[in-house]
């Protein structure tokens, strides 16, 4: 097994590549969508802005929203995740447009929400053997699907609801990050791991 | 919701983690690769490594000491100390941190706070603000607090936030190492003007300080140090008082994974600690 670690050019994909490695799935750090879409797997990792994610994926949208929809598993952390909506108020440019629905800045008085959640989850096999969990955040942006039964977890800033985690198919979205959530977030990506076909 | 912070803070000059008060008298406390790795088991939400090397050649020792701590360790990791521009930013996020905190640089040129927050995202700019009371308020330093500014804590922490700083790590050095408590008028008064994460920082000497400071201070988190490295308390003793004090930290018990039950079913049952193993 081996997953695509995308980069979009912006920062520290050092942890995440570690984790998964961890998990053990064989990681490719790449930024050519040909070689991304011909690996087992597809990760989109959470560091950056939408609109240079946006940017670097507008040459093969059609390409990886038809993977997706074909079964190619994938795993969006934060911005990653955000990227599998059609846009975001961040920025212009479109996503991948997997999901329905947009991403909309987070109401709340103090943004970034930074720091480490409760996260309400669903039974989904994502986060068997960690419940409760708690879970590292650092996001501006939240998702709001128009579909809420892909939503499978849920978490609360402010007062503010909004969705932990959503699931189309085998693409699964995270707006926390796993690779900065200690042991839960390392279960988290061992459990995509062996959902993604791969693992120990 | 959203937990208080514990975050460990680690000097770091050429290499090695080194501990002194009020910014004098460095002494070696161990190695940066490993102490991080123990503090995350120990229970740390975050880790920050302030490098205070005076030299520019000390630049490669950190990366790589950044480098090889990314790879084992699974909570964030703030880098600062020496970013003297935009162009120092990429090398340590691609190293391996996940935030950087700027400071005297950024008061010598806030342009820097603006760049970094367009280019990397706001969640990764932390301003870092070195204070000491002044009259009715308090008065920014740069250079490790040597050199006074005129510029005021509060003003300038919310000029941070608008350039797009996502946290501000404020320093009181009039309590620096001095273990009598975090400064909560200093802290209270930026967290309650700055809509950003406020880490209060200088002045811990034990859980109760912590409290103070995420109930008076209004603190997002609480940045620990020199009674760590001398052993007067662990990470997992500061959260077992603060949980017992209803401060709702992060624990082991937030989020138990199998692994977990197995080592607690495995471990003595000789532990008194009640929730919080």
């Amino acid at each position: 097994m081996n997953a695509a670690l995308f980069d979009y050019g912006a920062g520290n994909l050092h942890s995440l590549g570690k984790g998964l490695e961890g998990a053990g799935i064989a990681v490719t750090v790449t930024s050519d969508w040909k070689v991304a879409l011909g690996l087992d797997a597809l990760v989109l990792p959470g560091v950056g802005a939408f609109g240079a994610a946006s940017r670097a994926l507008a040459p093969a949208r059609d390409r990886v929203r038809d993977a997706l929809a074909g079964g190619l598993p994938c795993l969006g952390i934060c911005l990653g995740m955000q990227l599998l909506f059609d846009g975001s108020e961040e920025s212009t440019g479109a996503g991948v447009g997997l999901l329905e629905g947009h991403v909309r800045r987070v109401r709340a008085k103090t943004v970034p929400q930074m720091g480490w959640n409760d996260v309400d989850v669903s039974c989904d096999p994502l986060f068997e053997g960690v419940t409760p969990l708690v879970a590292y955040y650092a996001n501006s942006y939240v998702c709001e699907p128009v579909d809420t039964t892909t939503i499978i977890a849920w978490s609360e800033y402010e007062g503010i609801r909004f969705p932990a985690a959503v699931r189309a198919g085998h693409s699964w979205g995270v707006q926390f990050h796993p690779e900065k959530s200690s042991n839960a977030g390392r279960r988290v990506l061992a459990n995509w791991v062996r959902l993604a076909g791969g693992g120990r | 919701m959203l937990r208080p912070r514990v975050i460990v803070c680690l000097d770091v000059k050429d290499g090695r983690v080194v501990k002194g008060v009020r910014f004098q008298g460095l002494r070696d406390v161990g190695d940066p690769v490993e102490l991080a790795a123990r503090y995350e088991a120990d229970g740390a939400d975050e880790i920050v490594f302030l490098d205070v090397s005076a030299s520019r050649e000390a630049r490669g020792t950190l990366l790589d000491v950044v480098r090889r701590t990314a790879e084992t360790l699974f909570v964030p990791l703030t880098v600062g100390g020496g970013v003297r521009s935009a162009e120092d930013i990429g090398p340590l996020l691609r190293a391996g941190a996940d935030k950087i905190s700027v400071n005297s640089a950024a008061v010598r040129d806030p342009e820097l706070i603006t760049k970094g927050a367009a280019r990397f995202g706001s969640q990764c700019i932390v301003a870092s603000i070195d204070a000491a009371r002044n009259g009715p308020g308090w008065r920014c330093y740069t250079h490790g607090a040597t050199r006074p500014t005129e510029l005021d804590a509060v003003s300038w922490a919310a000029e941070c936030r608008e350039r797009g700083a996502g946290e501000i790590l404020l320093t009181s050095i009039d309590r620096d190492g001095a273990r009598t408590g975090y400064a909560l008028d200093l802290t209270r008064a930026v967290a309650d003007a700055v809509p950003v994460p406020v880490i209060a920082s200088g002045g811990a000497g034990g859980a109760q300080h912590l409290r103070d400071a995420f109930v008076e201070g209004h603190a997002s988190a609480t940045l620990v140090a020199g009674i760590l490295h001398d052993g007067l308390t662990t990470v997992r003793d500061l959260k077992s008082a603060l949980g017992k004090w209803g401060v709702p930290v992060r624990t082991d018990g937030d989020t138990r994974t199998r692994e977990d039950d197995l080592t607690a079913a495995n471990a003595d049952t000789g532990n008194d600690q009640g929730v919080i193993r």
